[in-house]
């Protein structure tokens, strides 16, 4: 036994000695492709909704490149940032990559090959480039636009005797209203998901713009954030009030948002949902189980006077290319093919995704698009979008201890500041 | 070599930086962090929360082995029915379990109709852990229960007949004929149900609480997962996996003691 003993610590004193050497990435690792492939990764793929988007994009890309054969590699989106952090460091990842935008991006930019020599002639046409971009580099070409939007049950506000086309403006007519429906209906005021912590990043940037100023806002996405701001706890203590107040679902902290949340939405067992405007969780999901007119969309109502809501949306979904790859501009090409228009209208058509091209005509697609479409241009990038992956993890975390009510709105606040200060 | 190799080149990138320190070598700072953050000392926690519960684990797939031996009505039945979950994947389970555990599922319709109320088994942070544990014993206790049956049949069945003749109660005869009978399959089913216990549960958290809420049912794997996967933290990860794997080092070295240490009482 004391043999064993003395075996097992030589090993680990052998390895501390040898420890410190290497790294646990391997950012100098050639590219292991063949000449004229190209290995896309995404999550999107595999899906049926996106067949015919990749079918269109393949087919562009090998007008310009007819010796080059492109493989789609779809995962599953959960394993996704796991199994494709896992490629890069080992250096054998995909040559096109699909990336949320925000934070799962910035952190591998050191891995990713800048594009702004590539899509010079795309700037114009595409929208939502700055939820793809680090130090004024640009990593990937948006192929949808995500936000936030508050979608409403417009036959739930009827049944309540309101009026579905004049939603609250105010927080305090908004909480009035939604009184008004749950004793009409039942129904609560939120359908509220939070069993990831991914609740608390949408109701952040859902009514974020109608609790700042323009100027904390404007600020807060610059990277000059003031936690310490009045408004930035209101934020906060409005997402604790509306749990105490029994405006949303109850358990939210065991309430999925991908798809419970969604679903209570659907089952009118809830009249609002901060959704998305990408191909989850959105007005097309919602219109199979509503009617179509049915579904609202409307901006956050003001919580605190001088706020000016607006629609917050970023990039959300778009193609990057790895350093790594053999030729820089054959893979630029594909990006570029990508987010053609042609690609992007059937994405928009077949998934329903609101898409980055400002040219694609939506205008058959029901009044909660419209709506949506109309605030892009005076739209705002989300809150919640400009926090690194660390800040945004631990939020989800402490915005589930606001709702159990084990931690306080001070303590919270200050515990994301040092956060965000550590970057 | 193959083996030994890898464990080394984890050990090794747990000395160097993430980000843009990549590659350098930065001591002990991954372990200065880990003992700093407050979610990696709960996923230890967990880990000590396992250990007291390990006696559960063990004494329920004990128990329902010994009902099955002492041949209770419909035993043949039970034997298949506990066996089952043991062939379900984790994944499989959880996704039950969410829906039976839902707050507005099955079980909270049931609770709140004998006027108990709802209990929010996966949203209570005090609750959520032993929910998951509670789980991973359902799922897998089949298999102990096996080893127990196959420990039974060494038992001498004139000694519980003689027990019965001398008018001992059910709780006598557990106690001082068939415990003492089986202390060594008790032994090696302690030592598997711990290992399983430390090592298997990722897919169950990962489908019922994802380490949540509030970080309640982290353990050290999933703290690895989510450095290495959605942090970018490669390097933290491979210092997480080695406390990991020294926590196990001990913990191995420890049963083998108890094991040892069983053998010599025979």
């Amino acid at each position: 036994m004391k043999q064993r003993t003395l075996w097992s610590a030589s090993l680990v004193a052998g390895l501390v000695v040898l420890a410190g050497c290497g790294s646990a990435s391997d950012p100098d690792a050639a590219s292991g492709d063949s000449q004229g492939k190209l290995v896309v990764w995404d999550w999107k793929s595999g899906d049926a909704t996106a067949s015919s988007y990749v079918k269109k994009a393949k087919a562009d890309f090998a007008k310009r490149h007819p010796g080059v054969t492109v493989e789609f590699v779809a995962q599953p989106f959960e394993q996704y940032y796991t199994l494709l952090g896992a490629a890069i460091q080992a250096g054998k990842g995909p040559d096109v990559m699909l990336f949320n935008g925000g934070g799962q991006l910035r952190d591998r930019a050191d891995s990713l090959l800048p594009l702004d020599e590539y899509v010079r002639d795309d700037r114009k046409r595409l929208a939502g480039w700055e939820a793809f971009t680090k130090d004024g580099k640009t990593y990937a070409a948006p192929v949808t636009l995500q936000g936030h939007p508050i979608y409403y049950n417009k036959s739930l506000y009827r049944k309540a005797g309101l009026d579905p086309e004049q939603p609250a403006t105010s927080w305090d007519e908004f909480v009035a209203d939604c009184r008004t429906i749950t004793k009409a209906t039942g129904a609560r005021c939120f359908a509220q998901g939070n069993k990831e912590g991914i609740g608390i990043q949408f109701f952040l940037s859902g009514l974020g713009s109608g609790v700042l100023s323009p100027k904390e806002y404007d600020d807060w996405i610059a990277g000059r954030r003031d936690w310490s701001s009045p408004a930035v706890k209101r934020v906060f203590s409005l997402w604790k009030e509306a749990d105490d107040k029994g405006l949303n679902n109850d358990g939210a902290n065991s309430t999925a948002m991908f798809n419970d949340a969604f679903a209570v939405f659907q089952s009118n067992k809830a009249a609002h949902v901060i959704g998305l405007m990408s191909d989850v969780g959105h007005w097309k999901d919602f219109a199979e189980f509503l009617d179509a007119d049915d579904v609202g969309v409307m901006k956050s109502p003001v919580v605190t006077a001088g706020a000016t809501p607006r629609l917050p949306y970023d990039g959300g979904i778009g193609y990057a290319v790895a350093k790594r790859t053999k030729d820089p501009k054959v893979a630029a090409d594909l990006v570029r093919s990508l987010s053609s228009t042609d690609a992007l209208k059937s994405f928009h058509t077949d998934a329903g995704a609101i898409a980055a091209d400002r040219t694609v005509d939506v205008s058959s697609a029901g009044p909660a698009v419209a709506t949506i479409v109309s605030e892009i241009d005076r739209g705002k990038p989300a809150l919640h979008v400009a926090l690194s992956s660390k800040t945004v993890d631990l939020m989800g975390r402490l915005s589930q201890q606001l709702l159990s009510g084990s931690v306080t709105v001070d303590s919270a606040v200050e515990q994301l500041a040092a956060s965000d200060r550590a970057g | 070599m193959l083996r030994l190799w890898p464990l080394g080149l984890g050990v090794n990138f747990s000395f160097t930086g993430d980000g843009e320190h990549n590659g350098a070598t930065v001591g002990f700072d991954n372990y200065a962090e880990l003992i700093d953050d407050p979610l990696f000392r709960t996923a230890l926690r967990n880990v000590g929360l396992l250990v007291l519960l390990l006696p559960v684990a063990v004494a329920i797939p004990g128990l329902l082995a010994t009902f099955i031996y002492l041949r209770v009505p419909g035993h043949r039945i039970f034997r298949s029915v506990y066996f089952f979950p043991a062939v379900l994947s984790p994944v499989i389970v959880g996704a039950i379990f969410n829906l039976l555990l839902a707050f507005d599922g099955p079980l909270n319709a049931v609770l709140g109709g004998s006027g108990l109320g709802p209990v929010d088994w996966l949203g209570d942070p005090d609750v959520a852990m032993f929910t998951v544990v509670g789980v991973h014993i359902w799922a897998t206790s089949g298999m102990a229960l096996v080893v127990f049956l196959a420990g039974f049949s060494t038992l001498d069945p004139a000694l519980l007949d003689a027990a019965r003749v001398d008018g001992a109660s059910l709780a006598r005869m557990i106690w001082h004929v068939i415990i003492p009978g089986v202390s060594r399959t008790i032994q090696f089913v302690v030592v598997t149900t711990m290992i399983g216990m430390l090592t298997s549960m990722f897919g169950l958290l990962y489908v019922m609480t994802s380490g949540g809420p509030e970080g309640s049912t982290y353990l050290p794997e999933y703290y690895i997962w989510v450095q290495q996967g959605q942090m970018s933290r490669p390097a933290l990860a491979s210092a997480a996996s080695t406390v990991l794997f020294l926590v196990m080092l001990v913990v191995g070295l420890l049963q083998v003691g108890l094991l040892r240490r069983a053998g010599r009482e025979d």
